[in-house]
């Protein structure tokens, strides 16, 4: 791996994977809800860019792109923005082309109209209990901060986001300093930087002023509930506040924990107490997911409406247990022998290997933070999983149900 | 190796030739290498839905839960742990044409999680106990249970895909697309037949389907073929077991007229899904070409629908469009899929027939063709990038296409088809009258006629 600077700061690392016929280049963006008074801004914002720029109309670029074989698309996530440029090794020049013209050059012609299309999106997307249920558990979990902002906020306040203001935000991300690459290719670096340089290195950059708001601790048992009568299962999402990444040795351990408990595939103690001996449940696991301003963990499960009860016991029940009693030398050892194995499935294709090394790029992890992972990993003891879940889960938490509104009252949800 | 046939397969885009072997018994391995730390093994059942009936849908995917319930050598959980605790991702799944299991794993040191898991891949292939205790009692729907087995996972996930809309409109496409045909059915199956089907009903499903002339074996990863070929075939040891007969099942014509069912549920956006049926998997060609269509029609922002129904409209009507197609041994299946807002029903179904009428009229552009055959060139590239990925190609076009003899000339063959071919294809599968068409509304559009 080669890391560089760009003349305007960005810093570019190139990884050279040979005999691979694509190559991937991630860009992430750091941006701020807190700077922006709309939600679905940012993504509005990434839409357009799809829709013209000064050289190209949408239909130009969409035709150029998909001719070939360049596939360019975005994640908006709560702290950041990440284009993903993926093409055949051949064509990374165009492809950078291509993208340099629509970070440049972007018309924001078609606001209203694209604002129009992405509510209808998210309002199908809403159609979904899981997805519904979901919104809804953020916006319990996350309460009076902006990761709380979700589908529902989006569809609410999308369509009145002006040309205006996303130009500023626009303006914003242009020239924001927390900016970088991540390139996997089967090129090398003498093929790859001059391409990059001259596509990307002219982008101005000075720094810029991030206004931020810790998440707030949850102080008392929050519940939510979404009415939905002819729901066939319930979705049940219950979840704690959790640890950061920079506390490296917690965020190792409640890593392992969630792989004891619920992350791991078919032999989880979820998934084998709630599905394989209970029958509860077709979809039942843990996730930990780990941003920059308050990370979360969270139980998922999805149920027969009268349920509701015996999964929400089932789960307290598995969060005491590993809270309270010291995992066995044998789950300890698989946890980490998965935590290590799997780590080679993120780097199985450029891209993925792209997304994943640039997220550590972006959160300011050196290059040999895998390294760094493994060996805390390797250095867990039961007493750290079982402590780390002790400081994290024995507080209040964060429950969000779905169901007919009849089984929320029988469960004394409503 | 003694009693193996071996045949070379050029593989597109993979550094060298997959390898078949044939033994006597019927059952087939396929190696394909790839380098890289990460090694796949899959073993791929020609069975599914397609020899399901009204007694028994369902069978074979309750079937593929319960293959994880233990063999005689290790009881149930022993597979997932011991694997998963290496890092592994253990799974299958059932379609229409086949039933698959798969381990992908770190390959470790000395070759240590092969031979690991070839051992209980194996295993839990030839020799499963479905044990009463894990399928759990069968059970009147009406009733309250207290001991709750797989049964009940199963009817879970048939729950979870009453909840969602795209599996409603889906379904009702399906089913009515054929008359006679077990494709009609869902994989799934329902809780009436998964609530009460008896475990010799299942055993007996296992012993005609699971023989060595309807499994093929896959191996994708780096290793010598001299070594592992061998040691595949001694680990998938049939004793004997007999072949299953070829079915036939009578192939079912496109309706004449078309069809149209709508449906209501608590949602807020229309969904609609037009149908057509295809050509049988063998016909490669046409197989190729009616994927094409599906392309041209709905990949990417530059697709046709999306152009033309999305981003040329003056008002919104659509908030997402798509075609795809689906390839079958019996036959495949066109879709053309929309989302919309459910005021503007009838002119969204009429912009859709109005778009698939000209593309039949018109047919496509030269540009539309080059487009489309880099977009495919690309997608068999993209196939060969991971060990699972490759796996899957190769195991779908065992079980569906039932050879690997049409990848070799893949790319040869979408070189060779034209635009105009393109038209005749389209005009031949893609008759808007005969549309089999499947609605979601939201429940106040009920009496509103």
């Amino acid at each position: 791996m080669d890391k560089v600077i760009l003349n305007n700061g960005i810093e570019t690392i190139i990884k050279t994977n040979k005999n691979t016929p694509r190559t991937a280049i991630a860009f992430y963006i750091r941006f701020n809800k807190m700077n922006i008074s709309k939600s679905g801004m940012y993504y509005l914002l990434a839409s357009l860019m799809f829709q013209g720029t000064k050289n190209r109309t949408g239909e130009e670029l969409a035709i150029e792109l998909n001719e070939n074989a360049i596939e360019i698309y975005f994640t908006v996530k709560s702290d950041y923005l990440v284009f993903k440029i993926l093409c055949l090794n051949e064509d990374v020049e165009r492809a950078l082309e291509i993208f340099q013209d629509m970070l440049e050059n972007t018309t924001f012609d078609s606001v209203e109209k694209e604002a129009q299309k992405i509510k209808g999106e998210l309002e199908a997307e809403m159609d979904s209990s899981r997805k519904q249920a979901q919104d809804e558990f953020y916006r319990t979990i996350y309460k009076n901060h902006y990761y709380s902002y979700g589908m529902k906020e989006a569809i609410e306040q999308i369509g009145s986001i002006t040309k205006q203001e996303l130009f500023e935000i626009f303006y914003q991300l242009k020239f924001v300093t927390a900016k970088n690459i991540f390139v996997v290719s089967d090129k090398s670096k003498e093929d790859i930087l001059p391409l990059i340089e001259k596509h990307l290195a002219s982008l101005s950059v000075k720094d810029t002023e991030y206004r931020e708001n810790k998440n707030e601790a949850i102080t008392q048992d929050r519940i939510s509930t979404v009415v939905k009568e002819d729901a066939n299962q319930a979705q049940i999402y219950m979840g704690w506040h959790a640890p950061y990444m920079e506390n490296f040795r917690e965020f190792i351990s409640f890593m392992l924990m969630n792989n004891v408990l619920g992350s791991s595939g078919l032999s989880s103690r979820l998934f084998l107490e709630l599905r394989e001996k209970k029958g509860l449940a077709y979809t039942v696991r843990s996730v930990y997911e780990t941003f920059r301003l308050g990370s979360c963990f969270y139980v998922y499960i999805a149920t027969e409406p009268k349920n509701i009860k015996t999964a929400i016991d089932g789960f307290k029940t598995e969060i005491d247990k590993i809270m309270t009693e010291l995992i066995s030398d044998e789950e300890l050892e698989s946890a980490k022998n998965r935590a290590i194995g799997r780590k080679q499935f993120a780097y199985e294709t450029n891209m993925s290997e792209a997304i994943t090394r640039g997220l550590y790029q972006y959160l300011g992890f050196d290059l040999n933070y895998d390294e760094k992972i493994e060996n805390m990993i390797k250095d867990i003891t039961k007493e750290d999983i079982m402590n780390t879940a002790k400081k994290y889960l024995s507080g209040h938490n964060a429950l969000c149900v779905l169901a007919p509104s009849e089984y929320l009252k029988e469960a004394n949800l409503i | 190796m003694k009693n193996i046939k071996k045949s070379l397969v050029n593989y597109p885009f993979l550094e060298k030739p997959i390898e078949i072997y044939e033994r006597e018994c019927g059952h087939k391995i396929i190696y394909a290498y790839k380098k890289g730390s990460l090694i796949n093994i899959s073993s791929w059942v020609k069975t599914g839905s397609i020899n399901e009936n009204d007694e028994n849908n369902g069978i074979s995917h309750f079937l593929e839960h319960l293959m994880f319930k233990g063999t005689s050598k290790h009881k149930a959980g022993y597979f997932d742990k011991t694997l998963e605790s290496k890092g592994a991702i253990v799974n299958a799944a059932t379609w229409k044409d086949y039933t698959f299991y798969y381990v992908t794993i770190p390959k470790g040191s000395d070759d240590k999680n092969f031979k690991e898991m070839l051992e209980l891949h194996a295993d839990m292939m030839l020799d499963p106990v479905i044990p009463p205790e894990e399928i759990g009692e069968p059970f009147d729907l009406n009733e309250p249970v207290t001991t709750k087995r797989e049964r009940h996972v199963v009817i879970e996930e048939i729950r979870m895909r009453k909840d969602q809309p795209w599996t409603k409109v889906y379904n009702s496409v399906n089913a009515n697309l054929y008359t006679s045909h077990p494709y009609k059915r869902d994989v799934i199956g329902n809780e009436q037949i998964i609530s009460t089907i008896k475990r010799e009903d299942i055993l007996d499903y296992y012993k005609k389907f699971y023989t060595p002339n309807n499994i093929t074996t896959v191996l994708v990863g780096d290793f010598n073929p001299e070594e592992v070929i061998p040691q595949i075939a001694k680990e998938f040891d049939f004793r004997g077991r007999l072949n299953t007969p070829k079915i036939e099942y009578e192939i079912d014509s496109q309706h004449v007229g078309g069809k149209y069912i709508e449906q209501y549920s608590n949602v807020n956006t229309g969904y609609t899904m037009f149908g057509y049926l295809g050509v049988k998997a063998s016909d490669v060609r046409k197989t190729i070409i009616l994927g094409m269509i599906c392309s041209i029609l709905g990949y990417g922002l530059s697709a046709r629908l999306y152009q033309e129904l999305i981003e040329k409209m003056p008002e919104c009507i659509f908030n997402e469009v798509s075609a795809y197609y689906y390839s079958f041994r019996d036959g495949g299946n066109i879709f053309i899929s929309a989302n919309f807002k459910p005021e503007l029903k009838d002119i969204a179904l009429e912009k859709l027939k109005e778009q698939i009428q000209k593309f039949c009229t018109e047919g496509i552009t030269e540009r539309e063709l080059k487009k489309v055959k880099k977009r495919l060139k690309v997608d068999i590239a993209s196939s060969s990038e991971t060990v699972s990925d490759i796996a899957d190609t190769i195991g779908e076009f065992m079980t569906v296409y039932e050879n690997l003899d049409c990848i070799e000339e893949y790319i040869n063959t979408i070189d060779m088809i034209t635009a105009e071919e393109i038209k005749l294809v389209a005009q031949q599968y893609l008759n808007v009258d005969n549309s089999v068409i499947s609605v979601l509304m939201p429940e106040e559009y009920k009496n509103k006629g």
